[in-house]
């Protein structure tokens, strides 16, 4: 039972998974890159099967001006307000990474019709902070951080934005920044006192497109960093080698008093495991190695590009998505220690091995996942970022991505692939559009933290 | 103020003078050209153009690779004219802008400027 006398979210991750089925999906799709002189739109989609709209984008709302390309977004409130009853999961906080600009969606006032209610200005942004290149956005309980991937000219490591409940500029967010190179995905688990920070690479480097060499000349991250997420200064920094190029996607278990997290590291395709020994020492290992795998055409075998994971509420089941091979993989992470693959599915991807899918030709493979809270519908997006779909699958230029729901089994592992759901982003009414990250009105797996 | 033109290639060849002081996407923008663009400090590529014939200045430049500048890309939110010019604009003009770096690795003097290996200086 939701408690209404109190704020956002939920009590806990176990009341989270009881909250009602989501009905409304929020996913942005970009026009930045394709071509078409369009802004970037947030997109509303019916999800309630016993809708007639079911399956199809039913509202818009455009972005005031061109080039931002929206990536990800996060909401103004999430579980860790839960005690507070003056704050309302009301706002998604929708970044522009090129354009710095940052979009204050108001989705409660009327949920399919989503409309935007600020914008703070990227120049402004750059000329107060020295900050550029917004990506991860998370409520701290009621101020928000966002991780700045570049100083104002581009460079990394960047830092973190700070913002008030209203939405106003309050400034940089941590003490130092140490001696972190790059900046990307963060999490905080608020009991351990700790937040996990990730490395992509200086604006300058990714947002052109990815130049394999530039791994080779430590243009790109391969270390993790644990904060002190009191005093807002790096701790402890894991060099992860050969093991951890491009860590991406940083996620702690749901259960706040858990120690253990996991990321992506997107070109070794691995998944790295940390945890808290009982001496209070952080440790890490890796769990799992995706193999890379021939193809006929290329001098050496695909990489699996891990582009993203995530861990169902009940911190049991981890996804991680494969974009160059085309596959998500469903590990039981019970024992975090040892993964175990329990399901699998095959949608677009470079190897071929699903090239349509509900007859929709799949370009790209899939790239951000959002799962449902209680962790039997998992949504899916191809697109990955304009410039890098543009190297590795230059025909959603004509053809778009799409959106797709996979059924997972949660009682005994397992995945499919749902027959009735496709969202073909190659029809969107402006042209072939490439949609992104994914979040739903009531919270999900990759926006609740629990103090 | 010293003024030059620029034809775009791929709009009809239409026209325009510009002020050498100022970025060639500002000017062009400011004229009412429709292009592409993002983050307006040099470094994302999204207004990347070919430039045909001509010369600009583009220091500010930190998106490109050493290929990329050989095929005769500029990046028109830094780029300032030093003559007149004629340019290819838009993602029309991106044919060699984006390549496989799985398929086609790029030689140690086509990365970028502050990581390539000069021709001249390897034996």
């Amino acid at each position: 039972m939701t408690n209404h006398c109190c704020g956002p979210g939920y009590a806990s991750p176990a009341e989270a998974m009881r909250a009602p089925r989501e009905k409304l999906l929020y996913t942005i799709a970009i026009y930045t890159g394709t071509g078409i002189q369009k802004p970037d739109y947030l997109c509303t989609i019916d999800v309630d099967p016993e809708s007639s709209t079911y399956s199809q984008v039913v509202s818009r709302l455009q972005m005031p001006g061109i080039g931002d390309e929206l990536h990800h977004m996060g909401w103004n409130a999430c579980s860790s307000c839960h005690g507070n009853a003056s704050m309302e999961r009301r706002y998604l906080i929708v970044p522009g990474v090129r354009s710095t600009n940052l979009h204050i969606v108001d989705c409660a006032t009327d949920p399919r019709n989503p409309t935007l209610f600020k914008v703070i200005d990227g120049a402004e942004i750059k000329t107060r902070t020295n900050l550029s290149a917004p990506h991860t956005v998370h409520c701290l309980g009621s101020d928000i951080i966002i991780s700045m991937l570049g100083d104002a000219q581009g460079n990394a490591p960047g830092g973190y934005l700070q913002l008030n409940k209203e939405f106003e500029i309050v400034g940089r967010w941590e003490n130092s920044m140490g001696s972190i190179k790059f900046g990307y995905d963060f999490w905080y688990q608020p009991r351990h006192n700790v937040m996990v920070s990730s490395e992509w690479a200086a604006p300058n480097t990714f947002m052109p497109g990815f130049d394999l060499e530039e791994v080779g000349h430590l243009k790109y991250g391969r270390e993790i960093h644990f904060w002190d997420f009191e005093t807002k200064e790096p701790k402890q920094t894991f060099y992860l080698g050969e093991d951890g190029l491009l860590p991406l996607e940083v996620r702690f278990h749901h259960n706040p008093d858990s120690s253990h997290g996991f990321v992506g590291a997107a070109l070794s395709a691995n998944i790295i495991h940390w945890w808290k020994d009982p001496a209070g020492d952080w440790q890490w290992e890796k769990i799992v190695d995706v193999g890379n795998e021939p193809h006929p055409e290329w001098p050496i075998p695909i990489p699996g590009v891990i582009s993203v994971i995530l861990l169902s509420m009940d911190d049991r089941y981890l996804y991680l998505c494969n974009w160059l091979h085309g596959d998500i993989r469903q590990y039981d992470i019970s024992d975090p220690h040892n993964a175990k693959l329990t399901g699998q599915v095959w949608m677009g991807g470079l190897l071929g091995r699903a090239p349509e899918v509900n007859g929709v030709k799949v370009t790209g493979g899939p790239q951000m996942i959002q799962l449902s809270l209680d962790g039997k519908r998992l949504y899916v997006t191809t697109s990955l970022f304009s410039t890098w779909d543009n190297q590795f699958y230059p025909e959603i230029r004509t053809n778009g991505g799409c959106m797709l729901m996979v059924n997972c089994d949660t009682e005994n592992g397992g995945m499919e692939i749902d027959p009735r759901y496709v969202v073909d982003f190659g029809k969107e009414p402006n042209g072939p559009s490439r949609c992104h990250e994914t979040r739903y009105p009531g919270g999900d797996c990759t926006s609740d933290i629990w103090v | 103020m010293t003024s030059f033109t620029i034809t775009l290639a791929n709009q009809g060849g239409a026209a325009f003078d510009v002020d050498h002081r100022k970025p060639l996407l500002q000017s062009l923008r400011e004229q009412g050209v429709d292009l592409p663009y993002g983050c307006k400090y040099g470094g994302c590529i999204t207004c990347a153009a070919k430039i045909i014939s001509g010369k600009v200045s583009q220091k500010a430049q930190r998106a490109l690779n050493n290929r990329q500048i050989n095929n005769g890309y500029i990046i028109l939110c830094v780029a300032r004219p030093m003559s007149d010019c004629t340019l290819e604009v838009g993602v029309e003009s991106h044919d060699k802008l984006y390549r496989n770096p799985f398929l086609d690795p790029l030689a140690a003097h086509e990365l970028k400027a502050d990581i390539a290996t000069p021709l001249e200086a390897k034996k």
